[in-house]
């Protein structure tokens, strides 16, 4: 029988519907997602630096125009469709998104665009590569941004994309403000909710996020917070994280040593989960020194290296690394095996070894511990050039001695670090001659040149095999081979993407 | 005795001004450099030059020093580059986690190596004895990384009775905190209690063997009276010495556990400066643990007059 009581429900629940939820139709974002990660972060300003933690984080908070999709082509995020080109490839136009909110409630206007851009070529190392051939930024209209360049500039849609060293979009008035960014509001599907540095940085679900359309690809696509809160927790110490992952205290351990492998298979709350791909042990040589300023020697080098052992002895494991010549895997737009090498050839690196009139001076190579992988392939290289007739002095230092004595081009021959993946040639940093390394040869600016300057893209793959080709010949560093990343991830998550940088929306927690 | 304190206080002053010369140079004579960490390897020469110019870096390290002097002088310790705080929030924020895990230890290592000391010294010779110098001395050699790893491993992950790492969830109670710091307390507390064992056993053998003590005995004196009444008290100058200087390292040098249980603690934060380069938080941090420990060793120095009376400054 029905009462007085089943009206008011009805008419209740008729209103309910009419107002709707701040997110839709669709379930309300539900948990914790608690990541460890390896490190507090020097800054949430990721226009500032390039470190790669910063851009995991970010990335939650802040948006660029475009972003990768599972391909690695650049796709609209906060642009509203690929930018209009003009023919000489100099002018670019950029429809934007309309209705896009900030975190503070206010909308994203082509002010807000335009002041972030000017900031980003100001503070940013990728976006100081576009200002030094910027020719103006304007807003022709109140939801276009024009950017045009005094040449043709190929890889500008890639720094556009990039989400380290990121050209996000924030308000004017925080972009317009001098020195570091003290307020961080963004247009991301999470906003910063609270930092505690050395203890943890939480994102809350922002209720007002509109997403870019199309399905989910990669970076691309739609974005949903499916998590009320992401908390990224500062574990420094591996075992730590790992420990954390096993016992549900996290639900994502990152950046895990390759050899915590073994605790991760067989459970069944967690599974390991490797990220390729990841990035690029190197051997940068130092171009203007006496002894690796040298082609004939960095050549009988590379001849000398064992590639393969030198990745075994850093990963262990070969399912964490390839021995591989070429930058870009087969399904990628950049692919390429123009001018691979191939196994060492102790014979060759002697008969180089004499070319280059070598006398037996101490090259001094420089490594650190803080990267323990870096250390060991470093020990087997300096064996590989010892039984090749080289004087090995190999100074092991901690990472910040490592990084200022870098930009010293009196104090090292050769080093040991790594990149990590760019999915853009020209964002890979020994290809700026500024870049310690100091690679700056009339062939390499040749080819860099014809890169960048082409906007086809078929083109553009093979002007990136050439300069590849130019790379291998002339040997500026000595890319060891391709290495990946373990994680841990709990069973409770699902929608996880692996990814170089880690992404956490469209990830829900089961409960 | 006022006369006593206030010279020890002055002397204070003198100790930490050296202190603050020496790390000022010794940070800056390192190589390394704060902006090239904080702007990441793909940073060119320009860009980290830049940073030095913002953070004042490329100044003169007389300039520098001259300004690090003026802050101290009125109560700044200046501003962590890398966090971008003032330093002495960056260490109050901290003060908490490392007093507590401190104390903790600490009251772990005096609740175990205490009675035991006393025990194996009364019982000197007998199995127990022996028993409790082995173990004292197997668990002094146990690193506690080991003992911290091996507690996470079983009491943590394995059957879920602590948390594994942290110092609780955010807006935790006090005692969600001291709930985290279960774990890291017995991992720091159990080598330290091996060596107040060692210290308390050697000290009250000492004091046992003196003719008082015989005499109390033999006009029929228990042996608890004689034990905790007499010989206790005298025996524990030497403890209360060894009980000071550990809680002093304990709150400046637990870096180990710290990384370990991820606390963010006092030595996390020195650690963590000194490889990131962050010059104004290795100078203050430094300055305050110095401090604290002449202000401990001081306490310890004035506790000898109470527990015996013959000590007057």
């Amino acid at each position: 029988m029905l009462t007085l009581k089943a009206p008011l429900f009805v008419a209740a629940a008729i209103a309910c519907s009419a107002f709707g939820t701040p997110f839709g139709a669709e379930a309300k974002p539900a948990g914790v997602l608690t990541v460890a990660i390896i490190g507090e972060p020097p800054s949430l300003d990721v226009m500032s630096t390039t470190v790669d933690l910063v851009s995991t984080i970010s990335q939650h908070i802040f948006e660029t125009l475009y972003t990768f999709d599972a391909q690695w082509k650049p796709t609209p995020l906060l642009a509203a469709a690929p930018p209009v080109i003009s023919d000489d490839g100099k002018v670019y136009l950029i429809k934007l998104r309309k209705d896009v909110k900030f975190h503070d409630g206010a909308t994203m206007t082509v002010a807000d665009v335009q002041a972030s851009l000017e900031r980003w070529m100001k503070t940013s190392p990728r976006g100081k590569q576009v200002a030094a051939i910027l020719d103006s930024l304007s807003a022709p209209d109140d939801s276009t941004i024009r950017i045009a360049l005094k040449q043709n500039y190929a890889p500008l849609m890639s720094l556009l994309a990039f989400n380290n060293g990121a050209a996000v979009v924030m308000p004017k008035a925080l972009a317009t403000n001098e020195g570091p960014l003290k307020e961080f509001i963004g247009t991301g599907p999470f906003k910063l909710l609270e930092h505690k540095p050395d203890q943890y940085i939480r994102l809350a679900a922002f209720a007002d996020y509109t997403s870019a359309p199309g399905a989910a690809s990669g970076y691309a696509g739609k974005r949903e917070a499916e998590v009320e809160e992401l908390r990224f927790v500062v574990t420094p110490n591996a075992v730590t994280r790992v420990d954390s992952v096993l016992s549900g205290q996290v639900l994502y351990a990152d950046s895990l040593p390759t050899e915590m492998l073994g605790r991760l298979k067989g459970q069944d709350t967690v599974k390991p989960v490797i990220i390729k791909p990841f990035a690029w042990p190197f051997m940068i040589m130092n171009n203007k020194s006496a002894l690796t300023g040298n082609v004939d020697l960095r050549r009988a080098m590379q001849s000398a290296l064992s590639l393969p052992d030198m990745l075994m002895a850093a990963f262990g494991d070969p399912q964490f690394f390839a021995v591989k010549g070429p930058f870009y895997d087969k399904d990628t737009p950049f692919f390429s095996e123009a001018g691979a090498r191939g196994a060492a050839d102790p014979k060759k690196a002697a008969d180089l070894l004499k070319k280059a009139g070598y006398k037996g001076q101490p090259i001094r190579i420089m490594t650190s511990t803080q990267y323990d992988f870096l250390y060991k392939m470093s020990l087997v290289a300096q064996q590989n050039l010892q039984d090749a007739g080289f004087t090995v002095d190999l100074q092991v230092l901690d990472w910040a001695t490592l990084v200022q004595r870098r930009n010293d081009p009196n104090a090292w021959d050769a080093l040991f670090t790594f990149h990590t993946f760019v999915p853009e040639p020209s964002l890979i940093t020994i290809l700026n001659p500024t870049y310690a390394g100091w690679w700056d040869t009339p062939e390499k600016n040749q080819a860099l040149a014809v890169f960048n300057g082409e906007p086809d893209p078929a083109k553009r793959a093979a002007a990136w095999g050439q300069l590849q080709a130019v790379f291998f010949d002339q040997v500026p560093t000595i890319k060891v081979g391709d290495f990946y990343s373990l994680a841990a991830a709990s069973s409770k998550l699902t929608g996880l993407v692996a990814a170089p940088w880690p992404f956490f929306w469209n990830v829900s927690v089961k409960p | 005795m006022m006369t006593y304190v206030v010279r020890r206080l002055l002397s204070m002053v003198v100790v930490m001004a050296l202190v603050a010369l020496v790390v000022f140079i010794v940070a800056r004579v390192v190589p390394g450099d704060p902006a090239a960490v904080m702007l990441g390897s793909s940073a060119t020469q320009s860009d980290v030059d830049a940073l030095r110019r913002q953070l004042g870096l490329d100044q003169p390290l007389i300039t520098q020093f001259a300004m690090f002097v003026r802050d101290i002088l009125t109560g700044n310790l200046g501003t962590s580059i890398f966090l971008n705080q003032p330093v002495l929030d960056a260490i109050a924020g901290r003060a908490q986690l490392t007093l507590l895990l401190a104390g903790m230890s600490i009251t772990i290592s005096v609740l175990i190596g205490l009675p035991v000391g006393i025990i194996s010294a009364v019982k000197r010779g007998t199995a127990l004895d022996q028993g409790v110098i082995g173990g004292a001395m197997l668990a002094a050699s146990l690193p506690s990384f080991w003992v911290g790893l091996t507690l996470i491993e079983y009491l943590a992950v394995k059957v879920h009775w602590f948390p594994v790492s942290g110092f609780g969830p955010p807006g935790a109670s006090l005692w969600e905190h001291i709930y985290h710091l279960v774990l890291p307390s017995i991992a720091l507390g159990l080598p330290n209690s091996a060596i107040i064992i060692r210290f308390t056993r050697s000290s009250m053998l000492d004091v046992l063997g003196d003719d008082y003590i015989r005499t109390a005995r033999a006009k029929g004196l228990g042996l608890g009276a004689v034990v905790i009444k007499h010989a206790l008290r005298n025996a524990l100058i030497p403890i209360l010495t060894v009980i000071g200087l550990t809680l002093a390292v304990l709150i400046g040098g637990t870096i180990v556990t710290e990384t370990v249980f991820g606390l963010p603690g006092a030595g996390n934060l020195i650690v963590s400066a000194v490889l990131r380069r962050d010059y104004p938080v290795i100078q203050g941090a430094l300055l305050i643990i110095s401090g604290i420990y002449v202000c401990i060793n001081l306490v310890i120095d004035l506790l000898y007059a109470v527990v015996d009376p013959r000590v007057r400054y």
